[in-house]
Order: structure tokens, then C-alpha cells, then sequence
């Protein structure tokens, strides 16, 4: 545990130290403050749903940058060789980097908690889809943070790490629209391996475990995949 | 004498290529194993295996008796590593890493604190201990990555070319560092320099292509009975005579070398290195003139390239 808590403690540092994680936060919240007071002033609806989505969009783009460096930027400079020699467990050094990464989605959404309490504070919004929206946002973060994290273990390089990751995302995110395409039962198929498809219930309001169910197996597979490339050696 | 580390038939091919091909060997407790071949012979896969970085393909490898393969946190618990290009993290200061590098290495409180300390002590870095590492010379940087490996006082220590990138006064400097490390710990270095390993190591291991062609016992400084000898006299057969009359003198072999007016050189081999003081004055007395007596350099570089049928190291 002692070893653990002090990958985790190295990684959270790296991650906060560095002016990449402040610059994404920032550009992130300039957006979605954007997105919000747009969405509010243009409609009048005291709904998050528009937010939730610009979040979503954002995350496709922001997460291959977070995770990019993660496995990357050891292998390159040897201190992978380093750790994976010293008495931890793959696993460990996995979960140190996810964890801490989930860090800096956390760090980007709690701000955005801001837009509720404005909501709260002026209206009498409907806080179930406030509720399910943010839940469904830290699922998704969490499913793409594990997958590019799992792409960063592969790749020995920050730029392909990013670019794989980001052509991964954006295939999974737009898949459902080839569903249209196909007979049945692969629409069907198709659909299951879908963000977007997933996301939207979160969205607009409906939990679904089968939803946080498919962001939890996104999650696991990712995680499970960066054990394997790293005992892959 | 106990082995701390043993090496039997191990294998490991990159694909196609085979890197390291049925190696066995084994080290004992305090004892120094140099592991000397050209670039690309093995050395640093048969270490990264001993650590756990790679998987050996066949064959088995166990530190303190445990395998590396099935049992590889006890393996590594044991080992202190320290990669050929001194990875570190260069964000962070001397201390800072220490102590991340022993927490890893499952050391708390009292022991980690400690651990520290006799890290810093060891290897004279009380003068950077809050410097960044990035702000490091390369020497420095070199003791910082031995030091992280001394932390958990590991019973084996691994060396991967510790001297490569160093200026002259750093290079003898690690050269002590590994000769008082040796006292305290099994130790395994990696040179492709044949006299770094000669003035390291007790014992050595020469590889080529991944095979290791001959393990070879080293005469550790002020033991060696194998003698230079410089004179000038009469003739060198009259020297060459003078000199295998001597007592303890077993074999008498003229040196190829220096021309007549530098005197004639010749390998003495003696039963024991004291016999050269007798031998000078022996010498002196029967009008010879002595430019030099030392310790002859020994032929491991001639056992090399015997062993290998090459001409020259890479």
C-alpha cells in the first residue's frame, strides 16, 4: 500500500505540476462557461443537457491529451524500466496513473458545479438530470481515460498515443451513426458501442445501469489492456 | 559460498532474434561478477531479466532462490538496479526521489527515513540533497541512481555500464564506489571496457552473441603473480637467463615491444608477488640496469579475443 499511495502521490504531483493540466482546465471551463451562459441567455431553460453534451464533445478531445504522456513519457525517458523493476505490481502503477488522471477530470467538472447552484439560486431546476448528467460524465471520463491510458501503455510515442487515442474516441463516439446503415441484429451491435448512444440517457436525465454498466466495462478493459502491455515485455 | 544469484540455461529471443542463448552461471555472496562483451551480446537483456524487466523465454533465473519468473516481487525485493542510461525523474530533488524510490521499495517511518540517510551518506550527496535532479552533473546523477538502488539494502546489486559517459576523475570514483559496495553487497556490472571490469570485478563472464563463452577468475590487485620486467643489460638472453635463475621465478617470457635503447621487457610469472623484490635486486647485482617492475596487465583482452576469433572489440 506504502508503495501505492506513493506512485499515486508521484503521479498526481506530475500531473498538477505540469501547465498542460491548467491549460486543458482552463480552456475547458472558458468553453463550457461559454456554452452555459449561451444556452441559458438563448433559451431560457434551466436545464445542464447542453452542457452535459458540449462536456462530452470536449472530453473526446481534452482525455488523449491528459493521457498521452502518461506511459509514453516513462517509456522514453527509461524511469518505466525503473519502476517495473522495483517491487510493485503492474497493476499498482496502472491504477496510480488512473487514478490521478481521474484527478484532473474531477478538477475540471467541480467548477462547473457553479452552473447548478446558479440554476438553484434564480429557478427551480429538475436536479435528477443535474445529478445524472454529472454521473454520466465521470463514467465517460473515467471509460476514455482507461482506454487512452491503455493506448499511451502501447505506444512509445506522446503524439501517436494522442492521435490513436483521439481516432478511437471520436470512432466510438460516432459509431451509431453507421447503425443506420446495417441490418438487424448488427445496428443493434453497433449501437452497444456507442458513447454517444450511452451517454445520452446520463444527459437528459435517465440512469440506466446498463449505460454505467458499458462505461464501467470501458474502464476495466482499459485498465486490464495497460496491465497487459505493460507485463507484455 | 552461497550463490545469490543463479542463472541456468537462460534464453531469450526477440522475436526471431536470439539475444541470450542458454546462459548459466552463478554469483556468490559478496562477490563481484563482471559481465564483459561487445555491444549487443547480451549483457544488458541477461540484466534485465535477473530484474524482472523481461521475461526470459526459457531457462530460469533466481535471486536469493527466488525464481524471477514466478516469484518476481521476492526477486526484485532483493535486487538494486541501476539501468545503463540513470533514468530519473528529473522534476524532482535528490531527497524527494530517494524517498519515492524507497516507498516503492516498501520502506516506511523510521526505516525509510533511515534508508535515506545511509543513501545520501553512502554516496556523498549531502550537497545536492535539495537540488532538482535535472540541475545534476552527469556524475552526480550517476550516484543518485546507485543510491536509490542501495536504499532497501538489496543483497544484489546491478550495474549496467556505470561508467559509460563519465569524465576520467568520475570513472575512478565509481570504481571505488563498486570496490566498497562489494563488501556489503553481491555485485553484477556490465562493461563492454575490458579494463573497467579487470579493476572491478573478481570474476567475469564474456559473452558474444548471447553465448557466454568462458567464465574467468580475475587476480584482484597486489596478488598478481604474473610480473613486467624492464632492464637493460649485456644481452636480453643473459637477462632472460639471470632472471629464470632466480628463486620463485617459474616461467620467464620475453615481451614483444619496446626497441633496444628502452631495454628489453619480459612477463615474469612468480609464485607470489613478493619475489619481485628480490628479483630487482638480483638484477642490480648482476649489473642490470631495471627501468620497470610491475604487475604484467593481464591477458584478458588476449583470453578475449582468443575466445571470440575476433580481432578487435566493438
Amino acid at each position: 500500500m506504502t508503495g501505492f499511495l506513493a506512485l499515486l502521490r508521484k503521479e498526481t504531483k506530475a500531473l498538477f505540476s505540469s501547465p498542460i493540466a491548467y491549460a486543458l482546465i482552463a480552456v475547458f471551463l472558458l468553453i463550457m462557461g461559454f456554452s452555459f451562459a449561451a444556452t441559458l441567455f438563448l433559451t431560457k431553460s434551466t436545464s445542464l443537457i447542453q452542457v452535459f453534451f458540449q462536456a462530452s464533445v470536449l472530453f473526446l478531445l481534452i482525455i488523449p491529451v491528459i493521457t498521452m504522456r502518461l506511459f509514453a513519457e516513462e517509456r522514453r525517458n527509461g524511469t518505466l524500466e525503473l519502476l517495473l523493476t522495483s517491487p510493485v505490481h503492474e497493476l499498482q502503477v496502472v491504477l496510480a496513473k488512473f487514478i490521478a488522471s481521474f484527478g484532473v477530470i474531477v478538477a475540471m467538472l467541480a467548477p462547473t458545479l457553479v452552473y447548478a447552484v446558479i440554476l438553484a439560486l434564480y429557478s427551480t431546476p429538475d436536479f435528477g438530470p443535474l445529478y445524472s448528467g454529472y454521473i454520466g460524465l465521470l463514467a465517460m471520463g473515467s471509460g476514455l481515460l482507461a482506454v487512452g491510458l491503455a493506448v499511451s501503455a502501447f505506444s512509445a510515442n506522446q503524439i501517436v498515443a494522442a492521435t490513436i487515442s483521439l481516432g478511437v474516441f471520436l470512432a466510438m463516439w460516432m459509431v451509431d451513426s453507421l447503425a443506420y446503415m446495417l441490418p438487424d441484429p448488427f445496428d443493434q451491435l453497433v449501437t452497444n458501442a456507442s458513447l454517444l448512444a450511452h451517454f445520452t440517457p446520463f444527459a437528459t436525465g435517465a440512469l440506466y445501469l446498463s449505460d454505467l454498466g458499458f462505461f464501467l466495462s470501458l474502464t476495466l478493459f482499459g485498465l486490464f489492456l495497460s496491465v497487459r502491455a505493460l507485463e507484455r515485455r | 559460498m552461497t550463490a545469490v544469484v543463479e542463472v541456468e540455461q537462460l534464453t531469450k529471443r526477440y522475436g526471431r532474434r536470439l539475444a541470450v542463448d542458454s546462459v548459466s552461471f552463478d554469483v556468490g555472496e559478496h562477490e563481484v561478477l563482471g559481465l564483459l562483451g561487445p555491444n549487443g551480446s547480451g549483457k544488458s537483456t541477461i540484466l534485465r531479466v535477473l530484474t524482472g524487466y523481461l521475461r526470459p523465454t526459457s531457462g530460469t533465473a533466481r535471486i536469493a532462490g527466488f525464481d524471477v519468473s514466478r516469484h518476481g516481487l521476492e526477486a526484485r525485493r532483493r535486487v538494486g538496479y541501476v539501468p545503463e542510461d540513470v533514468p530519473l525523474y528529473p522534476t524532482m530533488e535528490v531527497a524527494e526521489f530517494l524517498d519515492f524510490m524507497g516507498r516503492i521499495k516498501g520502506l516506511k517511518g523510521a526505516a525509510l527515513a533511515e534508508a535515506v540517510e545511509y543513501a545520501i551518506a553512502s554516496l556523498s550527496l549531502h550537497a545536492v540533497r535539495n537540488l532538482a535532479i535535472a540541475k545534476l552533473s552527469r556524475g552526480f546523477r550517476q550516484r543518485v541512481a546507485i543510491a536509490q538502488a542501495l536504499l532497501a539494502r538489496p543483497a544484489l546489486l546491478i550495474l549496467d555500464e556505470p561508467t559509460n559517459g563519465l569524465d576520467p576523475r568520475q570513472i575512478i570514483e565509481i570504481r571505488e564506489m563498486i570496490r566498497s559496495l562489494a563488501r556489503l553487497h553481491t555485485v553484477l556490472v556490465t562493461s563492454h571496457i575490458l579494463s573497467e571490469i579487470e579493476k572491478v570485478a573478481h570474476r567475469v563472464a564474456i559473452l558474444l552473441d548471447g553465448r557466454l563463452l568462458a567464465l574467468e577468475r580475475l587476480d584482484p590487485a597486489g596478488t598478481r603473480t604474473r610480473l613486467r620486467v624492464r632492464a637493460q643489460g649485456t644481452s636480453s638472453l643473459a637477462i632472460h637467463e639471470l632472471i629464470a635463475r632466480q628463486p620463485g621465478v617459474e616461467r620467464v617470457e620475453p615481451e614483444a615491444g619496446p626497441s633496444a635503447t628502452e631495454g628489453d621487457c619480459f612477463v615474469v610469472s612468480v609464485t607470489e608477488p613478493q619475489i619481485a623484490r628480490g628479483l630487482v635486486s638480483a638484477l642490480v647485482e648482476g649489473g642490470v640496469g631495471v627501468l620497470e617492475v610491475g604487475p604484467a596487465p593481464t591477458d584478458l583482452e588476449t583470453r578475449f579475443l582468443q575466445i571470440t576469433g575476433r580481432q578487435t572489440l566493438a
